[in-house]
């Protein structure tokens, strides 16, 4: 198996002098490929810091974060940006869909940015939406399409540049709970497909869902628990 | 992400958001409008007026002289030995009273020679030019501008009959049409021989108008001239002509200069309104970057780069600032299409104007685009997936 993140007694902190905040304190963990993990906490615990970690969005204050292999201290932001391309497929509470742009580009947008051409990305782009049940929407914008579809879309366009690891912040958080579980299935799905998914929820019934869960409190990792809740 | 998506993007955008896009060209497209317009004021104008002074003739040389004995007889005799000439006219002037049987007022008499008339060509309103007449002989015959003729209350059936110059008797042979009125209105035209009998004093004469073979040669007749003329004339070294050569081609650059001058005004005051359209552009992009920080954000953290935001909204602002070009330009063609209808000049379509004010316009939205789209691409991913 091989290691998708790895945090080696991580810091960040934010502000200085007296108002200085310590989000995250002394984190270690490993995540696999093929592993699903829930980060569940307190408001306020660290879960979206860990998750800019994660996803190459940002850097740590101190310790070491890898991410598909590389360390993200030696990275400009330029290399982290092609690293978030290459390696992240994000996923986002409110969607987070391109304004005035159909569901079609909105999904091809990664691969653009990329440099694929643009009918090469279409293509691809069309292929996912397809898997996702979402082939008939596909010049729908974000304003003509439900929650659940939106959603639906913003996987396809997190799968589409097969990244090694699909993070998702609170992805079921705008949706009504029946949705929710139909997106819960879908990771399970893709899950099974061999895809790492790491999402971070406040719910224990969507966590429980995982096959790993890490509590954190006070930015510090709590409980690290595997296997079926 | 390469240009042609940015382009599409950007396109998208503009169609989205008509009335924004709009009212962010309308800078633009009121300075490209003037531009266009103004320049073609100030060309269309002042090439009327060129074209005018063209039919005077590109060939032709004149010589004043600075006194009223300066030039003689002998003098054009001479010039007419020179190489490179066709034709040497001579003319002499003076001032009398006219007297109709109706009005009387002071005009200035120009005694002409038979070769004024292929020189000059004047513009005959009735009757003709004076005739050739014989050397020496005493020909009263007169011809009019049309400013004196309605002065003298005559009217153009006068042809023929008699006016007074001085206490002589003169025929009237034509009218002059003044309308392209080059320094003949208030001027009255009779025979050189006949003008030293009455209003002049021979062998001095006042000007002195020369047609060479062609246009190039002008330059060089007119350093020949000028040598022959200080030689006769006894002028050396430092000493001042008693004499001035004019040719055309002095006057065509003098309008020139004046057409390059008011085409850099106008086109300077347009040109101003045109920044200013670029400053309106700049204030609504760093407004549409604030409010597309989140789109940024989710843009940045789906992978793209720092210069690809900033291809993206320069790509925005250049498109922006060339369809209100674009539109300016159309308009601008439209205004100055009319005002030449109105001014009665030759409309004419500018390609290389039109390629500048659109160059100009590009230039304008990189120019002003250019801190929107740093400001933009600048923007931190995590905070700007934040804002709200
Ligand atoms: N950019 C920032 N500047 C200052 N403080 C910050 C910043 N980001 C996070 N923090 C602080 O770090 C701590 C952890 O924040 P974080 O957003 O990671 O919590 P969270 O677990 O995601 O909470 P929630 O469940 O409410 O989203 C909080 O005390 C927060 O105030
Ligand atoms: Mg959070």
């Amino acid at each position: 198996m091989s290691t998708v993140v790895e945090m080696l007694n991580v810091t960040k902190t934010f502000g200085e002098g007296s108002s200085i905040v310590k989000a995250l304190d002394g984190v270690d963990i490993r995540i696999e490929k093929g592993e699903f993990v829930a980060i569940v906490g307190a408001s306020g615990s660290g879960k979206s810091t860990m998750m800019n970690l994660i996803g190459c969005l940002d850097r740590p204050t101190t310790g070491l974060v890898k991410v598909a292999g590389e360390d993200l201290s030696n990275l400009n932001d330029k290399k982290l940006t092609s690293l978030r391309n290459y390696a992240i497929g994000f996923v986002f509470q409110s969607f987070f869909l391109l304004p005035k742009t159909d569901a079609l580009d909105n999904v091809a947008t990664p691969l653009f940015y990329r440099g694929v051409p643009a009918k090469e990305a279409r293509k691809k782009a069309m292929e996912m939406l397809s898997k996702l049940g979402m082939a008939d929407r596909y010049t729908h914008q974000s304003t003509e399409l439900s929650g659940g579809q939106q959603q639906r879309v913003a996987i396809a366009r997190a799968l589409v540049t097969q990244p090694s690891l699909i993070l998702a912040d609170e992805p079921t958080g705008a949706l009504d709970s029946t949705t929710g579980k139909q997106v819960m299935d879908l990771f399970e799905n893709l899950n099974r497909e061999g895809i790492t998914i790491v999402l971070i929820t406040h719910d224990l019934e969507i966590a429980k869902r995982a096959k790993r869960r890490i509590t954190l409190k006070d930015g510090k990792i709590i409980n690290d628990e595997r296997g079926a809740a | 992400m390469n240009i042609l998506i940015a382009a599409r993007l950007a396109f998208s955008r503009i169609l989205a958001t008509k009335t924004r896009s709009g009212l962010t060209m309308l800078g633009i497209i009121i300075g490209v409008m003037s531009l266009i317009a103004l320049v073609s004021v100030a060309q269309g104008a002042t090439s009327g007026i060129q074209d005018q002074f063209k039919g005077l003739g590109a060939r032709n040389l004149n010589i004043t002289g600075t006194t009223s004995t300066s030039l003689t007889i002998d003098d054009a005799r001479e010039i007419e030995k020179e190489p490179g000439i066709e034709i040497v006219s001579e003319t002499v002037s003076g001032r009398a009273t006219l007297s109709s049987n109706q009005a009387s007022t002071r005009a200035q008499i120009v005694g002409v020679d038979s070769d004024y008339k292929s020189v000059v060509d004047p513009d005959i309103f009735v009757g003709s030019f004076l005739p050739d007449v014989e050397t020496a002989s005493d020909a009263r015959l007169i011809v009019l501008s049309t400013t004196l003729a309605t002065d003298l209350e005559l009217d153009a059936f006068s042809i023929g009959s008699t006016i007074a110059v001085g206490s002589t008797e003169f025929t009237i042979v034509g009218i002059l049409d003044d309308a392209d009125g080059f320094g003949t209105r208030g001027t009255a035209y009779i025979p050189l021989e006949t003008a030293f009998k009455y209003v002049a004093v021979p062998p001095y004469l006042s000007s002195i108008t020369v047609q060479t073979i062609n246009e190039e040669i002008v330059p060089e007749v007119t350093a020949n001239l000028t040598a022959l003329l200080k030689a006769r004339h006894n002028i050396t070294g430092e000493r001042e002509a008693d004499f001035v050569i004019t040719d055309a081609s002095q006057l065509l650059d003098a309008i020139g200069t004046v057409q390059q001058f008011l085409s850099l005004l106008l086109g300077g005051i347009a040109s101003i309104s045109l920044v200013v359209g670029g400053i309106g552009i700049m204030n609504i992009m760093l407004v549409s970057v604030r409010e597309r920080t989140r789109e940024i954000g989710i843009r940045r953290a789906i992978g793209a780069q720092q210069s690809q935001i900033l291809t993206q909204f320069l790509i925005e602002a250049i498109v922006l600032s060339l369809v209100g070009g674009i539109i300016g330009v159309i308009i601008g063609e439209i205004v100055a299409y009319f005002l030449a209808q109105l001014g009665e000049w030759n409309f004419v379509l500018s390609p290389s104007m039109i390629l500048a004010s659109l160059g100009f316009s590009m230039f304008v939205g990189v120019v002003f685009g250019v801190w929107p789209a740093r400001t933009a691409s600048k923007l931190k991913p995590v905070e700007a997936l934040r804002f709200e």
